[in-house]
């Protein structure tokens, strides 16, 4: 396994530990129908210093085990498959955005969504575009891991 | 029956005195693991990369890649 590769599978695992962890809160509060902005907010706070301090140790961490290839450049095919992922993750940003939209727009579509989460509307936007750019995020991921094993 | 490109970068490594794919890689700049994807045709180079390969081998590019 090549350190790109390696690197993205880590890369992956962080991002699904470190959003499981969020929108398990979510729904815990939400299940006890505490959930409030701040919540929300600490919950926010938290992903972002996980995702710092966890993608820090990672990079430390695999460059200490494959120390030779600490300083790899990416070569054309490395930005072939990071254009791939990138490309699928553009996609679902796009649908995502159309969803927030519509959301505004038409809100008379998700009322039993805003009625079961009692949250002001900013804030299931919000929590919508989350859930878009953490699925195009996985997919990216996904995507290059795909074409480093499968080849294209 | 689709076109694929082919190479006999595996036989011509081993006919220059059994060079590593390491080497080859460092000589044409990109990674072990994507000459490893060439070999194996799982990867078809820039026209870049083919090149360099094929003027490192010192052999017309069809020599070391075919598509068939």
């Amino acid at each position: 396994m090549s350190y790109k590769e390696r690197s993205i599978w880590v890369s992956l695992a962080i991002t699904i530990y470190i959003w499981f962890n969020y929108f398990s809160t979510i729904y815990h509060s939400v299940q006890s129908q505490n959930l409030t902005i701040s919540i929300m907010q600490s919950a926010l706070l938290s992903v972002v210093i996980m995702t710092v301090v966890l993608e820090i140790l990672h990079h430390i961490v695999i460059a200490i085990i494959d120390n030779k290839n600490a300083n790899y450049d990416e070569d054309e095919r490395d930005k072939k498959i990071a254009l791939l992922g990138a490309n699928n993750a553009y996609y679902i940003l796009s649908f995502t955005t159309i969803v927030a939209v519509v959301h505004l727009l038409f809100p008379f579509m998700s009322h039993h969504i805003e009625a079961l989460i009692n949250l002001p509307n900013e804030y299931v936007i919000i929590n919508i575009i989350i859930i878009g750019a953490l699925i195009a995020e996985i997919s990216k991921f996904a995507t290059q891991v795909f074409y480093y094993r499968k080849g294209f | 029956m689709s076109k694929k490109i082919t190479n006999n970068i595996r036989r011509l490594r081993f006919n220059n005195d059994e060079m590593t794919q390491q080497m080859l890689a460092d000589v044409v700049g990109v990674s072990r693991q994507t000459i490893v994807a060439i070999e194996k045709d799982k990867y078809s180079p820039s026209l870049e990369v083919a090149f360099k390969i094929a003027e490192f081998f010192q052999e017309p590019l069809d020599t070391v890649f075919q598509y068939k």
